[in-house]
């Protein structure tokens, strides 16, 4: 931290020459890593988290926008990813239309929890590293080696205040493949992840209704309705969902669907949420 | 039970030490101003009252009548200064029908202050007080700590600059009823448009020896919302509702009497209220 | 960590029309960001007096008890129903009395004066401190979009089912803003002599 700091007090001003040269070098070297202006104090971090922190503050003034629940899982027929798309700033509902999958490239999606603004830039980023590797290579990246460059470069910013929960959703080879990546550090493999506020609640829907051997229909359908559930729970998640299929010649994208309407289809459709009555409950 | 409950004192303290912040009560962030006239006084007040950065009332009402000659200007918490006021408007008319004659405005600063003294500031009221009595016009102020100001021309709340501004600039002794009444007007104005804590219109209320005090409210409107040049109402329809229960209003209570006995009080005559 | 009076969520907005008032809550119990329910209506009918209580929870609760016990204690003694303007003096005593302790809410209270015919509504500050209007109140951890909608939607000599139109698109548009607040809502339309109550299809997120 202090060594990130020092280096940016150190640089010179604005000696042309010198950077010019650090753009050449910048140029020469593609995949190094950016590097983020920090501002002129001591503790950027501490500063960071002080005014933008608001679970431990809710007098910040920047209210950085949380709130999601995303999943995706691993089946037969490829992988299903579903997302909300409501964004908050503490109980202002900021947006009910964002994007909340990232297309990476046509082959690969990255889904986007907590910071808003991290997850976009930096797997905008991871799609310019892949399409390097690509041209370098000669060959498609692996979901294993996409996942951690995001890893690396998540965890060489550790304690800075970067704010991402994200799954890196697509195949490698013949392969569907998984990786959820936080901004903890964490990297893990697996075959189904829910990611955000919502989470738990869209794991009871999406537990009991898993098998592997799902159709491609029946997968999207359960995506879809393990949001919903979240939707309806969470007071942070909600607005629409929005589907994706991945299998091996790239994702599809299966629609936007408005939970304002969703729920009440599906509620007449299946006999559920009853605990959402149309009725009055008592009688005065 | 008379005075106040301590009940959810612990709990909210709890809560306090918990890291919950306590929600704001309405402040009035106010302009107001008394100045005194030749055989009387004028006090006004702007009307606007404010929850954190909202105008929660556009017309509120900040003049308070103590007694029929005399009135209070209120800024601060606005409850504490309309149930002090109440409060001390009350007694005082309990100390008129005991002694028989018209309150004083010093009896009114003193109840005032001592009730304030008392609770340490901990009732925000931030008073200008004014009237008539038989010792003639009289103008204070009062501080939410019990401490007091003698004036022929006062500002307080936070337009009280703004205000104070226009006073020390235009005021002069000895001015008419009238010349006085727009001194005010114009103070108070100051404070609408110079204060962000402050806005809408003025109210008046001016106390002239031996006459009723006359209450102006709304002397001045300088912001009037201009009529919305079109309707915004929905179709009849548009919204959905799933279920509907129709029910006439409840009608008045009617109790059966069974039994009615009228019985003398005792006096025999009427209390005397007025002296 | 959140104001005691945004834990649980909840919105309120009434507005007066001609010879007509409404009153309408969302239906939202929860605890920061999980809905507890969905069935937690906060508009109490005491005579023909209607209260909406946001804030706390705990306090909505205990305070329309203590309304309804003071409103029968009102009744036995007066002999009479109570009005409107009475009412919300009761519930700013009420709410003053705990001055240093106070009840954490934001009451709004709405109704016809039986012998006027005349329509009030009033809001409250948490320590009892009674906003007169004439057009409309708010409350709730919804009450900036509700002031937005309100200042935009509301005119003045509204009849009792346009009335219903803009009071529950206010409160609808408003809760949609509002991640605390929605999870249904209930409007009552307040007419002299009927009172019309009605449960709006909203949004379930």
């Amino acid at each position: 931290m202090d060594a990130i700091v020092d280096r940016f007090i150190q640089r010179p001003g604005f000696d042309e020459d010198v950077l010019a040269k650090e753009e050449m070098l910048d140029i020469m070297a593609p995949s190094s890593v950016p590097t983020l202006s920090l501002p002129p104090i001591s503790q950027p971090s501490a500063f960071l988290r002080a005014h933008t922190d608001d679970a431990s503050n809710p007098d910040v003034r920047i209210k950085i926008a949380h709130g999601t629940t995303t999943l995706a899982f691993r089946f037969q027929g490829g992988i299903v990813v579903a997302v909300d798309s409501r964004a908050t700033a503490g109980n202002w509902i900021a947006s009910q239309t964002v994007k909340k999958v990232i297309e990476i490239n046509p082959y690969m999606l990255g889904t986007m929890a907590g910071g808003a603004a991290d997850c976009q830039f930096w797997e905008t980023w991871l799609g310019v590293q892949c399409r390097i590797h690509e041209l370098r290579e000669k060959s498609r990246i692996s979901v294993a080696a996409a996942s951690k460059i995001l890893s690396n470069l998540i965890y060489s910013y550790k304690g800075m205040g970067l704010s991402m929960g994200t799954m890196v959703c697509g195949y490698t080879k013949s392969d569907p493949a998984i990786f959820y990546v936080d901004s903890d550090g964490t990297r893990l493999k697996g075959d189904m992840f829910c990611v955000g506020s919502g989470q738990t609640f869209a794991y009871g829907v999406l537990d009991s209704g898993y098998r592997w051997d799902l159709t491609v229909e029946e997968a999207l359908a359960l995506g879809k309705r393990s949001i919903l559930a979240a939707t309806h729970r969470d007071a942070f998640s909600g607005g629409s969902v929005n589907l994706y299929h991945v299998e091996e010649k790239g994702w599809t994208y299966h629609g936007n669907h408005n939970v304002g309407k969703l729920f009440w289809e599906t509620k007449a459709a299946e006999s559920s949420f009853n605990n959402v009555s149309t009725d009055f409950t008592s009688d005065d | 039970m008379v005075g106040f409950s301590f009940d959810n004192y612990q709990r909210n303290q709890f809560l306090t030490a918990k890291g919950y912040p306590v929600p704001t009560a309405t402040a009035t962030g106010t302009t107001i101003v008394g100045c005194r006239f030749d055989g009387g006084v004028v006090i006004a007040a702007d009307t606007r009252a404010t929850e954190g950065d909202i105008v929660a009332d556009k017309n509120c009402e900040k003049l308070h009548r103590m007694s029929p000659s005399i009135w209070c200007a209120g800024a601060g918490t606005a409850a504490d200064c309309e149930f002090v006021t109440q409060l001390i408007s009350s007694t005082l008319e309990l100390h008129s029908m005991s002694t028989g004659r018209a309150p004083r405005v010093v009896t009114c600063l003193t109840l005032l202050k001592q009730h304030l003294f008392k609770y340490q500031g901990h009732i925000g009221a931030y008073l200008i007080v004014a009237g008539t009595d038989p010792t003639g016009p009289k103008l204070f102020s009062i501080h939410a700590h019990g401490s007091t100001d003698v004036g022929y021309y006062l500002s307080l709340g936070s337009g009280s600059m703004a205000a104070m501004a226009t006073l020390e600039s235009k005021w002069k002794k000895s001015m008419t009823k009238q010349e006085a009444m727009e001194l005010c007007a114009e103070a108070i104005e100051a404070g609408i448009w110079n204060d962000l804590g402050s806005g809408s219109n003025v109210d008046m209320c001016v106390m002239e020896v031996d006459k009723p005090a006359v209450l102006y409210r709304n002397y001045r409107t300088p912001n009037e919302r201009s009529t919305k040049e079109k309707s915004y109402v929905f179709a009849r329809g548009t919204t959905a509702y799933m279920s509907e229960r129709v029910r006439p209003t409840v009608k008045p209570l009617a109790y059966d009497i069974f039994e009615e006995t009228v019985s003398s009080t005792g006096g025999g005559e009427s209390m005397e209220i007025d002296g | 960590m959140s104001d005691p009076s945004s834990i649980n969520g909840g919105s309120i907005v009434a507005m007066a029309g001609k010879d007509c008032v409404a009153i309408a809550c969302d239906m939202r119990l929860g605890m920061q960001a999980l809905t507890v329910s969905n069935d937690f209506p906060k508009i109490f009918q005491y005579n023909n007096s209607f209260i909406g209580l946001t804030g706390l929870g705990t306090d909505v609760t205990t305070l329309s008890e203590v309304f309804r016990y003071k409103v029968n204690m009102y009744n036995l003694r007066e002999e009479r129903d109570i009005e409107p303007e009475t009412f919300a003096n009761l519930v700013s005593t009420t709410l003053y009395e705990k001055r240093f302790g106070p009840y954490f809410v934001g009451p709004v209270v709405a109704g016809i004066n039986s012998k006027s015919g005349k329509p009030y509504i009033c809001g409250f500050d948490l320590i009892g401190c009674i906003n007169f209007a004439k057009d409309f109140v708010v409350g709730g951890t919804s009450s900036h979009q509700l002031f937005g909608m309100c200042e935009s939607l509301w005119e003045p000599d509204l009849e009792p089912e346009d009335l219903f139109e803009t009071i529950s698109q206010a409160l609808m548009n408003a809760q949609d803003r509002d991640a605390l607040s929605g999870w249904g809502g209930i409007v009552y339309v307040i007419t002299k002599d009927k009172i019309v109550k009605r449960l709006l299809k909203t949004r379930q997120d």
